[in-house]
């Protein structure tokens, strides 16, 4: 959770079980649902946060924190001392361990990401999502996505014939 | 006092993959290889929904457009135009969805690929023809009379579309004057407004007089760039935005050097460069630099061992042809003695695309392939399939 900096102006969000994160405002404009608030006036001081329980909010956060554009209350941000390339890499590191989550986790984090509107975010668990069944054969997407085979054999045949050149 | 967001329209407990709107933002992310829709079109009949929607599809296209893959090269063979897939199954998409459907073509010239569109110059009728192989679209506009074809005069051209506009194309005809003063025209189209723009021309030095057209215009930033020949050859640069045409200087005095062949590329970052292989199996690659002023310079980058490379052997010696270039992909296509290579420029990964020797320009198709995938499948409604849908 952030620690009030002097100057910066904090603003609290709240989850729907009842947790309060105090963040920069800089950090929660990091979504765009929330800046959009912001902007028009419609947050005084907290914004309750429907949908997205405390786990995964302060994941959340914790998210935006790393990737907020100025110094931010991890150190870690942009700074003038070090080399923008450099700075990616240390972003895409972080990413790299952030995203180390189970399956659940991930798909709560896209629909936090989807729902509060983070791009970058929703890139990155929705990438990390397909990098994970890419290179799986068809019965093992479906088996790592709980998701069933609804067609017939005979339209299976079908569609498999359309595209031929794509499954050989 | 506390404010709050709106409820998301669904519920919480339904998890991503039983969401349409975050299926499709996770589908998205899918590789731009030709067999990704297809093979996840397999999975489910409700994915099969999702990527056969024209809109997917739309955003598909868009969320890749800066890394579309080769899909293969047109070439312009034999008084036809044919295609040299670049990918390998389950990605090599067959050759005859590639193939013009074009009656009374005449004599024609292929002038340019970009953007997922091919720009043909129909010699007989003094039209262009756009052509978008991967929906069929064609669009025919006749050249304005200062480029119909004449004796002494050459014409080149360009096709693109502006900042990612799907619906839209523009497309940039160059001709040269073999005359006394010898001098340069341009012109643009626009689909847009479906009008030739003003006629700009300067004036060329004799000693670079003639556009050459055994190599593509490459584009940099909003600019293009052609090489004129003659006696010291130049390289001529388009303007889109200022519309305005001027003459930059070669890296090195191509006739002064071994050089036997030579080609634009754009590296990373944006940047204009040219490539120049030797006769001694050599390539350098010049990067070109323009200060304050907009003064140029050129920038030796680095120097390729073809041969070593290619484990060409000195019997496969002979000019080294740079016969075609990605944009995208950074990469150069090479007709050596033993047939055609392509080399990423940035890995100096290559492979070898043909065995033939035989001399001809490569325009790089380089698009993602939506095709055969844009035609929805429509759920019979049984039992069954609402059960599914639902459940």
């Amino acid at each position: 959770m952030a620690t009030r900096e002097a100057g910066k102006k904090m603003i609290m969000l709240k989850s729907p079980d009842g947790m309060e994160f105090e963040v920069e405002e800089a950090v929660a404009m990091e979504s765009q649902t929330i800046r959009k608030m912001i902007e028009d006036d419609c947050a005084d001081t907290a914004i309750l946060i429907p949908n997205i329980n405390s786990k995964i909010l302060s994941r959340v956060i914790e998210y935006c924190n790393k990737h907020v554009p100025t110094t931010g209350a991890t150190g870690a941000a942009a700074s003038d001392t070090v080399a923008p390339a450099a700075l990616a890499e240390d972003l895409k590191i972080w990413d790299a361990e952030f995203i180390k989550v189970n399956r659940a986790t991930r798909f709560n984090l896209i629909q936090a990401a989807s729902y509060l509107n983070i791009k970058g975010l929703l890139d990155l668990t929705s990438q990390t999502t397909i990098d994970t069944i890419s290179d799986n054969s068809l019965e093992e997407i479906r088996s790592f996505l709980s998701t069933k085979n609804d067609y017939l054999p005979e339209e299976e045949q079908t569609i498999r014939r359309e595209n031929q050149w794509a499954f050989q | 006092m506390t404010a709050s967001l709106r409820r998301h329209p669904h519920s919480p407990a339904v998890l991503p993959l039983d969401d349409d709107d975050l299926l499709s933002e996770i589908l998205l992310r899918l590789p731009p290889q030709p067999s990704s829709l297809p093979r996840a079109s397999l999975i489910c009949k409700s994915w099969r929904g999702l990527v056969s929607d024209p809109r997917f599809l739309h955003r598909f296209r868009r969320h890749h457009r800066r890394s579309p893959p080769i899909l293969g090269s047109f070439v312009e063979k034999a008084l036809s135009i044919s295609f040299v897939p670049a990918l390998d199954p389950p990605n090599r998409v067959p050759v005859g969805r590639f193939s013009l459907q074009c009656d009374d073509v005449g004599g024609f010239s292929l002038l340019n690929c970009r953007h997922g569109l091919v720009l043909i110059f129909l010699l007989k009728h003094n039209q262009v023809l756009v052509w978008d192989p991967i929906s069929g679209d064609q669009h025919r506009i006749a050249v304005p009379p200062s480029f119909c074809v004449v004796t002494g005069r050459r014409t080149t051209g360009a096709v693109l579309r502006a900042g990612g506009d799907n619906h839209h194309f523009q497309v940039v005809l160059i001709g040269t004057y073999k005359e006394q003063h010898p001098r340069a025209i341009a012109c643009i189209y626009s689909s847009e407004t479906g009008i030739w723009g003003n006629l700009l021309s300067t004036l060329l030095p004799y000693e670079a007089r003639s556009a050459y057209t055994g190599m593509a215009c490459v584009l940099v930033g909003n600019c293009l760039y052609w090489v004129l020949i003659g006696e010291s050859p130049r390289i001529l640069e388009f303007d889109l935005d200022r519309q305005s045409l001027t003459l930059i200087h070669m890296p090195v005095d191509l006739y002064a050097t071994n050089a036997c062949h030579f080609s634009f590329m754009r590296v990373e970052g944006g940047v204009l460069s040219f490539l120049i292989s030797s006769w001694d199996f050599n390539a350098q690659l010049w990067n070109m630099e323009k200060n304050c002023d907009g003064v140029v310079s050129w920038v030796l980058r680095t120097t390729i061992e073809l041969d070593k490379l290619l484990s060409l052997k000195p019997d496969d010696g002979g000019p080294q042809l740079i016969i075609g270039f990605a944009e995208d992909n950074i990469a150069f296509f090479l007709l050596t003695k033993v047939g055609v290579f392509m080399v990423q420029l940035k890995s100096l990964q290559f492979k070898k695309l043909s065995k033939t020797n035989y001399l001809s320009h490569y325009h790089p198709f380089e698009s993602v392939y939506t095709a055969g995938n844009s035609i929805p499948y429509t759920v019979p409604i049984t039992e069954t399939s609402r059960f599914s849908m639902s459940g």
